[in-house]
């Protein structure tokens, strides 16, 4: 009875907002949105996405607009799926939840995710077409695309000045030089560059003009064991030698943007917005950190990227549909998505909210690259992929640990394989 | 009885050596708690921490939620060492003095039921709580860590009663005691000895247990200790002082119980081991 | 076992006795039947529990593993019967069986050491003077209490390869190319540290209980056998082992569930890890099945890891069937 009731206000309240839907947004003053008065909307951030600051405004700005608190819950990348997916299955879901790009597909076809196609017709109009793309499974809108990034190489200014360099490198080889020169005049770590980055792997695999899975019929199966995917592995493994980082780790565990604000690590490849994780652990850093694009292996063409990103998706499951739509208009709405491509440095979704990226050094440096960026199979096989234990985080800790390319291709062969044809 | 020197020596300088080989892992914990990160972090080991902070056990400490986690696990462990003492005592007692039908059955049960692998049926677990709409509550927790523990606690209990001597409680009977009456003036101060040591390895358990509650509770608010420390190692992945402050701050309830207890327990322990 | 007819039966062995007693005597019938039926009703909350507590999640499990149950019937809460294709999948796979293999290797491997040397430490412990044992009791008490996922933490810190104290100490002794160790980068050296973990916790337990039934042996025994002639080692195999048999039987069933169901040492210390060469059978159904979010699957899997412990401890509880007929006919 009261839940009803509730909807119809919650529905009221839509069709108020639709109608007042020409302005910004910013203003909170819509009748009939009392009805969210005492509700708390739940929302899962992934750790370091978005800044502190950018939250507590938002859910300001979200309560005086709708009456309704929000409670972000911050979550980390390590073991998400296996929390994401039991959590969707239960009574109380979190209403809204940031998921990456790549593991989109997937919980799209699982029936997790409310379809947003009103939300889509509403406010999606300028959304651009590439970053949608993860969004949407058999036609159909289940998530709403937030932010993107690429990775840049993020440098210690003291530490690079300390070993007399001057300007930053612009090939693959004068990255490697300069580096070099960090470790031998320096007491500094030239690089942080633990083992299972592998984003920053698939990006190299991506520069090489390579895929890691290739088509055989109808399912897809590993493509490791191409020449040029190896010819990747080799330009990591020589980076990654002039790094005491662990082989068999990946760059959140720990945070590599805390290892970074110690202040004795020359650089690390890392999305822009890693820079507040540094920030947040020792403030004093901040005028030390710069940013510069990853050097391709000539001076033409930047080093290819992995384009990650984030979607807002609703769990089918909430009870609170209309108000977890009400936030995710607000919290993509110009205001609050330029602000954070302002202020994390990340690509927004629309093409009219780039000038928000403008004098931001982080998006400066990432943006040459995006061109030439890609992702991993937008396929609902690939989120499996992922889970623990990574078949291309193994392979590439093999390699590091001393077996050939070749070698580690065909060892995890099976593994990937059986990953990409597991039943749904 | 004369021995010559040297069968006198190599038992005390095996002592030592073992000794150090079990009290270091112990001991590095506390020491790395205590040193700066200047001092963790050195080429060289810093063996003892002359310069002692307590900077690590403020970061461990300050974690969001922290104080409703300690309560959470104080909570459930004691319920579920508490639970499972009083109804294993009932049980063992009956299989330890009572003569019936079936009594090899019930022994060999909870032999089966002690050899549960929990950590692999957390699934079927999980959904059977979800589907009770359990979730995010400390009663699943209770109940399971009390099940988790009771098989031990009866088959231990078992021997203990049954080294009570039957002639103690039979003259207490003919004291005119009724046979419940014989059991708490006479098996139960007996049996204390018995009772702590059991009490120890459920609480043990219980205190130990993250992977069922990882999967039960999402909620901060109903998540206990052992998700701290190894959410707490994920996170603060390299910072080892903190880290090991957190395992000091986790593992010295139970040292100090240990300690507190060992006599006693280890007494009375044989009995029950040796009649497994 | 005397019965005293002038007081009301008091238990079921009394009652029995009673009823054998013959019709001559007038039998209270409504307290004899409540005195047969004590016993359950003292087991009966420990029987429930079980049923309950365990012997649900034990059903629910072997129904999922006749099911395909994967992330989109979880949260869909769909019901999907898919016969025995889990354990065809699992039982014809590779996997499985190197898996299985590889625990009871781990195991057998574990319990040898935790029994042999956790038994010379008792018996040292006998041996010792009292502060001496005092002394090294404390430090087998420290290990035991030591909580296991603190215990891990500790072992990934004092193996870790940057500032890990174990590689500073084998590069100083000479292992310079250990300076810089990876110990999680192997199989070998991955169980290498778990099963040092391992059996470092679990000799205390072995060992201080051997100490503690030592003492109970009559020292008439050792005397009988020094009269007898026989020396140190004679006396051992006559005396003492005979004595601690049931003990180490029992000691024995306890280690080999308690490493077999290893999952935290070896889960927290690596993951199974390196390429999933250190799973062991239930962290292989926890990857499997929750990892992978294969969750029938990964309980097919977990149906046949009990069916391998039980395997295992078969020839214990056979043991203990016979012995507690015995004790029943003794009773």
């Amino acid at each position: 009875m009261k839940r009803k009731l509730i909807a119809a206000i919650g529905v009221a309240g839509m069709v108020f907002s639709v109608a007042a839907c020409g302005g910004d947004g910013g203003d909170g003053d819509k009748a009939g949105a009392d009805g969210y008065a005492g509700e708390t909307l739940t929302v899962w951030v992934m750790d370091g996405s978005s800044p502190d600051q950018w939250q507590k405004d938002l859910a300001a700005e979200f309560e005086k607009k709708t009456k309704a608190k929000v409670e972000f819950e911050v979550q980390q990348w390590n073991g998400i799926q296996q929390k994401l997916t039991t959590a969707l299955s239960e009574e109380n879901p979190p209403d809204v939840f940031e998921i990456g790009n790549t593991q989109t597909p997937a919980y799209a076809k699982t029936g997790g995710l409310a379809d947003l196609a009103d939300l889509k017709s509403e406010i999606g109009a300028e959304w651009t077409e590439s970053l949608n793309a993860s969004s949407i499974y058999d036609g159909k809108q289940y998530a709403a695309p937030w932010y993107f990034a690429n990775r840049v190489v993020l440098y210690n200014k003291k530490v690079w000045a300390d070993a007399g360099l001057k300007d930053t490198p612009k090939t693959r080889d004068e990255f490697y030089d300069a580096l070099k020169t960090i470790g031998e005049k320096t007491d500094a770590e030239p690089i942080y560059l633990p083992g299972q980055n592998w984003y920053h792997f698939v990006g190299l695999v991506i520069g090489e003009g390579a895929e890691l899975v290739k088509k055989d019929g109808d399912t897809y199966v590993s493509n490791l064991d191409d020449p040029k995917v190896a010819a990747a592995m080799e330009t990591y493994k020589k980076f990654q030698s002039l790094s005491k980082a662990p082989k068999d780790k990946d760059e959140a565990t720990p945070q590599q943007g805390e290892v970074f604000a110690k202040g004795d690590v020359g650089a690390f490849i890392g999305m822009g917005w890693e820079a507040g994780i540094a920030i947040k652990a020792n403030p004093g850093i901040e005028k030390e950190i710069g940013y510069f694009t990853i050097p391709g292996a000539t001076a033409d063409k930047p080093e290819g990227v992995f384009l990650g990103g984030s979607n807002l998706a609703v769990a089918a499951g909430s009870q609170k549909q209309e108000l977890a739509k009400e936030f995710l208009k607000l919290a993509l709405s110009d205001t609050f998505e330029g602000r954070l491509a302002k202020l994390n440095g990340v690509i927004p979704n629309k093409e009219s909210l780039q000038s928000n990226l403008k004098g931001n050094a982080p998006a400066e440096a990432a943006a040459p690259a995006a061109a030439v960026g890609g992702t991993t199979p937008l396929i609902p096989e690939w989120a499996a992929v992922e889970n623990a234990p990574n078949p291309i985080k193994t392979y590439m800790t093999a390699v590091l640990n001393g077996k050939s390319p070749a070698e580690a291709a065909k060892q995890v062969e099976g593994e990937f394989n059986k990953r990409l044809a597991q039943q749904q | 009885m004369k021995r010559s020197l040297y069968s006198r020596i190599w038992p005390n300088a095996t002592a030592v050596v073992l000794f150090i080989g079990f009290v270091f892992p112990v001991y590095w914990m506390f020491a790395t708690a205590l040193k700066p990160t200047g001092d963790i972090i050195s080429e060289d080991p810093v063996w003892f921490p002359t310069d002692v902070t307590f900077e690590h056990f403020e970061t461990a400490t300050g974690v969001d939620h922290f104080w409703t986690y300690v309560t959470n696990s104080l909570t459930v462990t004691v319920l579920a060492v508490v639970f499972s003492l009083v109804i294993a005592l009932a049980g063992s007692f009956a299989l330890a003095r009572m003569r019936f039908r079936g009594r090899r059955g019930f022994v060999v049960g909870f032999m089966l039921a002690q050899m549960a692998p929990w950590e692999v049926m957390i699934i079927a677990m999980y959904m059977i709580v979800r589907d009770a709409s359990m979730l995010n509550s400390l009663v699943p927790l209770t109940l399971f860590y009390m099940m988790m523990i009771l098989p031990f606690t009866i088959l231990t209990l078992r021997g203990f009663v049954a080294a009570v001597p039957k002639e103690l409680e039979e003259s207490a009977m003919v004291d005119g005691c009724t046979r419940a009456q014989a059991f708490r003036r006479v098996i139960l101060p007996l049996l204390a000895p018995g009772l702590m040591s059991t009490s120890l390895f459920g609480f043990i358990t219980a205190w130990n247990e993250f992977a069922l509650v990882l999967v039960l509770n999402k909620d901060a608010e109903a998540q206990t200790l052992p998700l701290w420390l190894s959410g707490f190692q994920t996170q603060f992945g390299n910072d080892w002082g903190a880290t090991m402050a957190a395992s000091s701050l986790f593992a010295v309830p139970i040292l100090i119980l240990f300690v507190y207890l060992q006599r006693k327990a280890v007494s009375g322990l044989t009995a029950g081991a040796v009649k497994g | 076992m005397t019965v005293q007819t002038e007081r009301p039966p008091s238990g079921p062995a009394d009652v029995r006795k009673a009823d054998d007693g013959g019709p001559g005597r007038p039998t209270p019938r409504a307290a004899s039947r409540a005195g047969a039926l004590a016993p359950y009703l003292l087991l009966l909350p420990a029987c429930a529990a079980t049923v309950l507590l365990l012997g649900w999640p034990l059903l629910k499990d072997v129904l999922l593993s006749f099911q395909n149950l994967n992330m989109a019937q979880l949260i869909q809460h769909v019901t999907e019967w898919n016969g025995v294709d889990n354990y065809r999948e699992v039982l014809t796979g590779e996997d499985f069986w190197r898996v299985t293999l590889r625990s009871i290797l781990f195991t057998a491997a574990n319990v040898v050491l935790i029994m042999v040397l956790g038994t010379l430490v008792g018996l040292l412990l006998a041996r010792l003077g009292k502060r001496m044992r005092f002394t090294l009791l404390l430090g087998l008490v420290l290990a035991w209490a030591m909580p296991v996922v603190a215990a891990t933490t500790v072992y990934q810190w004092l193996f870790a390869q940057r500032f890990g104290v174990v590689n500073w100490v084998l590069d100083k002794l000479g292992w310079h190319s250990m300076a810089d160790y990876s110990w999680t980068s192997s199989q070998m050296s991955t169980f290498f540290v778990v099963t040092l973990l391992i059996v470092w916790m679990s000799i205390p337990f072995v060992a201080i209980n051997l100490y503690a039934a030592t003492t109970t042996i009559p020292n008439e025994l050792y005397e009988a056998a020094a009269l007898d002639g026989a020396g140190g080692w004679r006396s051992f195999t006559t005396v003492t082992l005979p004595f601690l048999r049931p003990f180490l039987y029992a000691t024995t069933f306890l280690e080999i569930i308690w490493v077999f169901k290893a999952f935290v040492q070896v889960f927290t210390f690596n993951g199974g890890g390196p390429d999933r060469l250190t799973e062991i059978l239930p962290v292989y159904a926890y990857v499997e099945g929750v990892g992978n979010q294969h969750y029938g699957m990964g309980a097919a899997i977990a149906v046949l890891t009990i069916l391998i412990l039980l395997g295992l401890t078969a020839y214990y509880l056979r043991i203990v069937l016979k012995q507690e007929n015995e004790e029943e006919a003794g009773l």
